[in-house]
């Protein structure tokens, strides 16, 4: 029997009894998303392995259960990578971040998963093996399934193996701390001429006094960046941001305690709007010297993300404020403001936010793929 | 679903007219032919009616109002597809080129949303002037529409480096096949939620039709450098692209063409200087910050000369650059005045397959006594192997159609797609079951049905019909057999008339 032939036979026994499924990778995330009542968890964390990899193609076929980490050591040797660095550790699964759509601070110049992902199977709720795309980089064959199960948590379908798109690996790779304990203004002055230069980083983030502080950047508000590329892209692009700004270089492991932020995180919103809404607020959110709340800004992205840990409720709701000059501004732009609740305690999450696949499209699409509601049931709500 | 004869064509033209006016519905079969080919001459069917709405608002009425009569039709932008997608086999085509209002742009988060009939090119040049550009490039980029290229998920040169539609579509306004308007995705970029977006994306024309939508924009690049390296062997050329890809340089673009194409250019309007005795050229794209640029076009030149190219040429400026490029642009255009018509295929193969799959290829083309061209966007292992041939002569006919299913079939094996870009629609439908399961393809068709419950949306392209497990169910429910579609392999032969043969050649050469 293959793997996914397991995977199949698993989800069968559950349309059988009627019984629903957790589906878990490594379980390093399992308190994200909404509660599910499931009576059984079928796990991925054990189904990993290169299934093909030829350097030369640049692309990369694993099964689901594959850690990044993995993925990192494989690549590493021919000297390639998998620009995708989700938030939590390196050891989560790669099905988990597609079935999750996670992405990090790389999205900002290597795309999200979405953009990453170039074909998959999976098991769908019948206990049916579906594929989507293909292993090749470019491919119209067939409507998107790829794209409709990155980011659908599990209910559509158990993600059972994928195929990445692979770069190589920069020559030059280095990253850099900017403390931001100026004025509002020359913190609004200086994020206006990073957005409005050339500089095309791998990673931008803005850190308030909070985060900067759990990664020893000082109790200041601090601008992260990595440059990377061949020599000559880091060395303008880093002559350009030191006549604007003093920075001081940092290692790289910087971007792994960064991405692990989130440890032990009771809440984590992340909220996406244009990106310019950014360069007007994001002084004045980052100034807050007492910060309770964790609080990092991908001003290319346009994406804020917010990190409490415990406090509850109560909590919860500094967290909200603090997003929302961002989130409803009067400007006149119209919508184009989401704000994602990655992570919430149980009992808050019937409070504040419905279920995101209400929809009658979604719906549709959930009640063909899982009709007897086996995978994952309520973790994106009812 | 109202069978195609049944409908009463004036009753509803006149309908239809009452939303668009009079002389925007087009019912009389001489001007309907200009509607009866996409891109790819070889497939003709002629429709019943054509309907043109100039606003979001008539579109919607106009699909409202095919839903209360359950009429099924064909959105249709510009009509350059290359996969028979837009064509509408005795039913309503809902053409959409009048849909051209650039809503809005926003200069600081570079995005912009537009109606679906915009043409490509023409957003373009609208934010050119801001330093911006939109990034996906398709060779047709002065004819098609935004909205086509939505639907058919379309690339280009440049999608090597920047990537194709789907990585620059935040969100769009779309109006289902029941009329219903709904908002994909999101304009700030990321949201939660299934990325129905995503789904929509590549649905050429199932789903229902794109009315608006919001794109990123691309910054300028600073520095942009165009080799031209040509080589005196289809493998060397092959092998030197393998080997820029593996460097991990990812070039803007990286196109190839090989000897016959590179003559037929040559000796066209088109000319663009390529060396006519070459067997095969490359042209490569450089694109970024002025010092990364230069260091990396060093490499990519070492690269050429080491694999055997017998000379690397840099474009010294904008014009050069520009002739350069026509060349590859064009090059279609003039392999459409070799023969009246011209076969196109889209298969996507492993890049470090090239090499062998041209040498198939060629071998193919010797078997079967035709000569195949290539032009392609090699970067991206997206073949392009084009026939130029008359369908009127059936011996060719006949040798074309084989030679393209073998080299299908020689792609296929090698672990390849059928289509990069240019759509499954009615051209590629008999392949699908080469690549797609049984329940993959019955997943995508379960898909389609959540947004065209009656399937009246472009009926009977992409997936087969056959294929689909509940539309079966209602077929044999009705005491129908399942239904079974023709499956062309290649183009058919084709009834060319004097009129749409002219239309044709004006099609092409508008690139
Ligand atoms: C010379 C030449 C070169 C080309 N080069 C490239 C290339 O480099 N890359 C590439 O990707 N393609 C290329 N193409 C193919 C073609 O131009 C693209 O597929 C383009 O996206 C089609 O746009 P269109 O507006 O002409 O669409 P049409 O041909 O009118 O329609 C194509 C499909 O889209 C659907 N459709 C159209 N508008 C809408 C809408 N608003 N809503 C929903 N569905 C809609 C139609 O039903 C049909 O299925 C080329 C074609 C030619 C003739």
């Amino acid at each position: 029997m293959t793997r996914t032939e397991a995977v199949v036979t698993t989800v069968r026994e559950g349309v059988a009894g009627r019984t629903p499924l957790r589906i878990a990778g490594r379980g390093n995330w399992l308190s994200a998303g909404r509660p599910v009542s499931a009576a059984k968890t079928l796990s991925l964390g054990d189904d990993s392995g290169v299934v093909s990899y030829v350097p030369g193609d640049l692309t990369l076929t694993v099964r689901a259960g594959s850690t990044l980490a993995e993925i990192e050591r494989v690549t590493r040797e021919h000297d390639q990578w998998l620009p995708l660095d989700p938030f939590g550790s390196d050891d989560g699964t790669i099905g988990a971040t597609i079935a999750t759509a996670s992405a990090g601070p790389l999205a900002t110049n290597f795309g999200l998963p979405r953009d990453l992902l170039l074909g998959l199977e999976f098991v769908n709720g019948l206990g049916e093996v579906v594929r989507g795309g293909g292993r090749v980089v470019k491919n119209v064959a067939g409507f998107d399934l790829s794209r409709l199960l990155t980011g659908s948590w599990g209910t559509l379908g158990v993600i059972t193996e994928v195929t990445l798109r692979l770069y190589a690996r920069p020559k030059v790779d280095r990253s850099f701390a900017v403390s931001l304990e100026g004025s509002e203004k020359s913190t609004t002055a200086l994020l206006r001429t990073v957005a409005a230069s050339q500089l095309a980083p791998f990673a931008l983030e803005l850190l308030n006094g909070a985060a900067a502080r759990s990664l020893g950047l000082g109790d200041s508000a601090a601008l992260l960046i990595r440059l990377g590329g061949n020599a000559p892209i880091v060395e303008v692009q880093l002559k350009a941001l030191s006549q604007v700004a003093r920075t001081e270089e940092v290692e790289q492991s910087t971007w792994t305690e960064f991405r692990e932020i989130d440890r032990g995180a009771e809440s984590v919103i992340r909220i996406s709007t244009l990106p310019t809404r950014f360069l007007g607020t994001a002084a004045s959110i980052l100034a807050d010297t007492q910060p309770r709340v964790v609080i990092s800004i991908n001003p290319r992205r346009g994406v804020m993300r917010l990190v409490t840990s415990g406090g509850g409720e109560q909590e919860l709701m500094t967290t909200v404020d603090a997003g929302i000059p961002v989130s409803f501004p009067t400007d006149g732009q119209g919508a184009g403001t989401s704000v994602i609740f990655e992570k919430l305690p149980p009992e808050v999450w019937p409070v504040v936010s419905p279920s995101v696949v209400s929809d009658p499209l979604s719906r549709g699409i959930k009640n063909a793929y899982d009709p007897h509601n086996i995978l994952n049931p309520g973790i994106l709500g009812d | 679903m109202t069978p195609p004869s049944q409908l009463n064509a004036s009753a509803v033209a006149d309908r239809l007219a009452e939303i668009v006016g009079d002389r925007h519905v087009l019912s009389r079969q001489s001007e309907l032919l200009v509607y009866n080919s996409d891109g790819l001459p070889g497939y003709r069917r002629q429709p019943r009616l054509a309907v043109f709405p100039g606003t979001r608002d008539e579109a919607i009425a106009v699909v409202r109002l095919l839903a209360d009569e359950g009429l099924p039709f064909v959105p249709r932008g510009a009509g350059t597809g290359l996969s028979g997608g837009a064509l509408a086999d005795d039913i309503i085509v809902v053409g959409l080129h009048r849909l051209k209002e650039i809503i809005s742009l926003d200069i600081d988060n570079r995005r912009a949303t537009v109606e679906s009939g915009v043409v490509n090119l023409r957003l373009n040049k609208y934010v050119a002037p801001y330093g911006l550009l939109y990034a996906p490039d398709p060779s047709s980029e002065a004819a098609c529409t935004i909205g086509g290229n939505v639907a058919e998920n379309a690339g280009g040169p440049h999608c090597l480096k920047y990537g194709v539609t789907l990585n620059h579509v935040l969100a769009m306004t779309v109006v289902l096949p029941s009329g219903e308007v709904v908002d994909l995705g999101s304009k700030s970029g990321e949201h939660d939620g299934y990325d129905l977006r995503g789904a929509f994306i590549g649905s050429e024309g199932c789903f229902g039709l794109a009315l608006e939508i919001t794109v990123k924009l691309t910054p300028r690049p600073q520095t942009v450098r165009t080799l031209l390296a040509d080589f005196m062997s289809v493998d060397e050329a092959a092998r030197v692209t393998s080997a820029i890809i593996a460097s991990g340089i990812v070039p803007a673009a990286l196109e190839f063409m090989d000897g016959p194409t590179i003559r037929v250019v040559e000796s066209s309007i088109y000319a663009a200087g390529y060396p006519k005795d070459a067997e095969a050229i490359l042209l490569i794209e450089l694109d970024g910050l002025e010092a990364g640029v230069s260091a990396d076009l060093e490499v990519v030149r070492q690269v050429c000369v080491e694999g055997g190219a017998r000379n690397v040429k840099v474009a010294r400026d904008d014009a050069e650059r520009t002739k350069l490029w026509q060349g590859r642009k064009k090059a279609f255009g003039a392999m459409g005045r070799l023969a009246p018509h011209l076969i196109v295929q889209d298969a996507v193969i492993p890049r470090t397959r090239l090499s062998d799959i041209l040498e198939t290829i060629h071998a193919i083309s010797e078997k079967y006594g035709v000569v195949v061209c290539n032009v392609f966007h090699a970067g991206d292992g997206n073949l392009h192997p084009n026939i130029a041939y008359s369908a009127d002569d059936p011996d060719e006919s006949e040798r074309v159609h084989s030679a393209m299913v073998e080299i299908m079939r020689a792609c296929i094996d090698a672990g390849g797609s059928i289509t990069g870009e240019h759509g499954v629609g009615l051209d590629k439908i008999g392949y699908m079951e080469a690549i797609f399961s049984e329940t993959s393809l019955n997943a995508m068709c379960a898909l389609r049905s959540v947004f065209d419950p009656d399937r009246r949306a472009n009926p009977g392209k992409v997936v087969p019909v056959h294929s689909c497990r509940e539309w079966n169910a209602v077929a044999s429910a009705r005491g129908a057999a399942s239904v079974r579609e023709p499956m062309p392999l290649a183009a058919e032969p084709a009834r060319p008339s004097a009129r749409s043969r002219n239309l044709e050649s004006d099609l092409w050469e508008d690139r």
